[in-house]
């Protein structure tokens, strides 16, 4: 079975906001990500990871290399990449449950069917109850739910997530990163986890792909060979696994900044 | 128990020593006011053709209504019922304004606020436009539509338009975008984030336009029926002075500001409270 | 990029950024339709006089004298009232805002003052002073008046606490707190309150002329269409947008931009 999210020699230049100069964004990308699996990309600020997240979400238009999901190629913005983004990006003039609708509603999908979607996955990320609250009610932690139920109830082929849980402090970022790993195991989706944490990274990932510095270039990918049921912070701190893994991954990262610096 | 105590401990109950407090301050220049205008009547420190008495105000509403028989003259707008068709035709104009006048400003504002190049090129003929003060186009409406209704509800269009303009417009620009990227990426088309999020996001900025348009147009329609206008409040109270008929001036300006108090306090500010509670804004009184 | 660093290229990005520009286009673009429109309707000279024939008649104008001491009889007014304004608008604001039993008191009564509008007054004024300078001034005024009052006691009320306890615990008296904290904290909106009644006032002066002023730019447009003389409309109108823009952003804004900046932390 071929990849479900393919990218094959993407680069990408922009013009600097300021001085017009263009600046070189990422270089000569290849990576595929198989049908259920969770990708993490990590790598130093300013390495063109949310260049390539925005290019794969369609909000950015690319001109070299190729990016298929699903076999087709992308062209703009569509349902079959939900992205969870990094700010709370849930619309504040609608309640928990018609946000997590919301997806369904642009897809025309009839009332009846919607909700019952719509209540399955309230269940699944853990906002019974707050259902007819609007966004400014919830704590951070909860938006983040709310946002990552309203990608996952419009069912799209891959999940993109954007540093989701860069917002939120330590406490809730620790019950967060479990419950994604509950809902990937319930959900079976194909998710490609941004982030610059690379705890965070080593931790989620089936696979983690560490990007250099600008230009952004794929340096690296660690496997993390860690059965998803046995993914909690607790055993993982002792995990053998984990640690090698997450100490290559700081080291490649770390390898790379100080390399530049010198 | 003496009656007035009761009286008293029945009102410190049900409003609270701080309103209750507040409420007496407040009113005490009214009462100063209302009672020096009464003595006034009586002992004519200035002439009655100056200061007409309180009870001259109330009985102009009966001279100015002298020969209205009843309901049907006042909803025919008939014109012996003076003050109930003016008052009427001043709202039908204000109501026909903001009829034309919200959704073309809303729609070019979000247009702008969407579009860099169209707000390039309107914003500096609203700037120039808002400076020339609402009341100085008075004379060239006169000049294209004549003295009447024409006129009137140009001049308070213009005032509309461009306030809604600047407001929607604004109001979009402030829209965080990660807004419509999420709309897209969920598949929605651009008329979706049209009207899921330019429209919703920028509401409270919307509706804070529109009471500011109810406060700048309702003054601008006043002044414009004043010079250029064959009817409503303005033309009423500017032909009652050319008369010296003061009393009717009075009643007038009550009038006037009693129609905008209402509207802006039981209409328009709960509506502005309302909207930014919802969206979870901080309310700040304007 | 190496052209980035050209001058030519710089000198078009200038023109690009430059709100400036963007005015020049659109008023550009606005007497090429003007010019347009002007040439097809019938009796131009009536309903819409061409650019060239206002431009023509402003020379003469000037020629004669009319306008610039139209102009100048207008901005005295202005100046004028706004003085009488302001010294009486920000102490009555400050004095609001810093004693709460004077506030209870007038701050009703403001509020009812606000929500009648200087120009439905006018009929009364009319009636107790006819149509003279004193009238025009009074409306002025009495339209500046009130929502300076109102801004500067809000400026004084937003000053947050957290300052005047910080000074009080370094040992201020009531005095001090009220010199060294709610006067600087209140002049954000001290200024803005003084551009807003500007404005107010600037209308007020119009509006004033037209219905009560013998001469001046609101009474020259008045007159303009009394006499069929659109092209006098026009050439006040565009007088009245153009001094207000002129004095609006080369004086008020900076002004107040310049406070904002400097008592920054104030501004929430």
């Amino acid at each position: 079975m071929p990849a479900k999210l393919i990218v094959q020699g993407l680069s990408h230049h922009y013009p600097d906001e300021y001085t017009g100069e263009s600046v070189h964004a990422l270089d000569d990308i290849n990576l595929e990500v198989e049908d259920g699996e969770f990708v993490s990309v990590v790598g130093p600020s300013g390495c063109g990871k949310s260049t390539l997240l925005n290019i794969l979400a369609g909000l950015l238009p690319y001109r070299e290399g190729s990016v298929t999901v699903d076999g087709n190629v992308i062209d703009g913005p569509g349902h079959d990449r939900g992205v969870v983004f990094q700010e709370h990006a849930i619309l504040p003039w609608r309640t928990v449950a018609r946000n997590i609708g919301h997806g369904l509603e642009l897809q025309k999908v009839p009332k009846g069917e919607r909700n019952r979607k719509v209540k399955e996955f309230i269940d699944l990320v853990g906002l019974e109850g707050f259902e007819d609250r609007y966004p400014h009610e919830l704590s951070g932690g909860m938006k983040q739910r709310c946002a990552v139920a309203r990608t996952l109830c419009a069912d799209p082929v891959v999940m993109l997530m954007d540093e989701p849980f860069a917002a939120v402090d330590a406490q809730t970022r620790i019950t967060l990163q479990e419950e994604l790993i509950r809902i990937s195991i319930a959900t079976k989706k194909t998710i490609l986890f941004i982030t610059h944490a690379v705890d965070e990274a080593a931790f989620l990932a089936d696979r983690c792909m560490v990007f250099s510095r600008r230009p952004g270039r794929l340096i690296a990918t660690v496997d993390i060979n860690i059965p998803r049921q046995d993914r909690n912070w607790n055993e993982m701190s002792s995990n053998s696994e984990f640690t090698r893994a997450r100490d290559q991954i700081l080291k490649l990262v770390r390898g790379e900044v100080s390399a530049d610096e010198a | 128990m003496s009656i007035p105590r009761n009286i008293a401990m029945a009102l410190y109950r049900r409003f609270g020593r701080q309103r209750l407090r507040r409420i007496a301050l407040g009113s005490i220049p009214f009462i100063v006011l209302i009672t020096l205008w009464y003595m006034n009547g009586i002992f004519h420190w200035l002439p009655p053709v100056f200061i007409p008495t309180i009870y001259s105000v109330f009985e102009a509403i009966f001279v100015l209504q002298e020969g209205c028989a009843g309901i049907v003259e006042i909803v025919a707008l008939d014109n012996n019922c003076l003050m109930t068709t003016n008052i009427f035709s001043s709202l039908g104009r204000v109501v026909l304004a903001m009829l034309v006048g919200l959704p073309l400003g809303i729609g070019f504002g979000i247009l702008a606020g969407m579009n860099r190049t169209v707000s390039k090129f309107l914003e500096p003929i609203g700037i120039f436009a808002n400076s020339i003060s609402g009341i100085a186009w008075v004379p060239l409406a006169i000049v294209w539509f004549g003295v009447g209704w024409m006129t009137t509800l140009f001049i308070m269009l213009n005032t509309i338009f461009w306030l809604m303009f600047f407001n929607a417009m604004l109001g979009v620009r402030g829209i965080s975008r990660t807004y419509e990227q999420s709309v897209l990426t969920l598949g929605g088309s651009s008329w979706d984030v049209i009207t899921q999020v330019y429209l919703p996001g920028a509401m409270p900025s919307i509706i804070s336009g529109m009471r500011m348009s109810m406060g700048f147009g309702w003054r601008a329609l006043i002044a414009a029926e004043m010079i250029g206008g064959d009817s409503g409040l303005g033309f009423m109270i500017f032909s009652s002075a050319e008369e010296y008929k003061v009393e009717e001036v009075f009643l007038g300006v009550l009038i006037i500001s009693m129609i905008f108090l209402l509207t802006d306090r039981y209409l328009l500010m709960p509506l502005e409270k309302w909207t930014s509670n919802r969206w979870g804004l901080v309310w700040r009184p304007a | 990029m190496r052209h980035s660093r050209h001058p030519l290229w710089k000198f078009g990005r200038f023109l690009r950024d430059a709100n400036f520009s963007h005015f020049v286009v659109s008023v550009v673009v606005i007497l090429v339709i003007w010019s347009i429109t002007s040439a097809t309707i019938d009796n131009p000279g009536r309903y819409l006089p061409s650019p060239l024939a206002v431009a023509l008649s402003s020379v003469d104008m000037l020629y004669k004298g009319i306008l610039p001491s139209y102009f100048a009889d207008t901005i005295r007014r202005l100046v004028l009232g706004s003085i009488i304004g302001l010294s009486l608008g920000i102490p009555f604001g400050l004095l609001l805002g810093l004693n709460r039993t004077i506030s209870d008191m007038f701050y009703p009564l403001l509020n009812f003052f606000q929500s009648i509008s200087g120009i439905a007054i006018f009929p009364i004024i009319v009636i107790w002073w006819g149509n003279s300078d004193k009238t025009v001034l009074a409306i002025v005024l009495y339209t500046s008046f009130f929502p300076l009052a109102y801004t500067v006691l809000s400026g004084v009320r937003e000053v947050p606490m957290k300052y005047i306890h910080a000074v009080r615990t370094l040992g201020a008296t009531r005095f001090q707190v009220i010199r060294d904290v709610l006067l600087p904290g209140a002049m954000p909106s001290i200024v803005t309150g003084t551009r807003l009644s500007i404005s107010f006032a600037w209308r007020a002066v119009i509006a004033g002329e037209m219905l009560a002023g013998r001469e001046g730019l609101g009474w020259m447009i008045f007159t303009g269409q009394d006499a069929d003389l659109t092209t006098q409309v026009i050439l006040g109108m565009l007088m009245i947008g153009c001094s207000w823009i002129i004095l609006d952003h080369y004086l008020l804004r900076p002004l107040e931009m310049d406070t904002i900046e400097r008592w920054g932390l104030v501004q929430r």
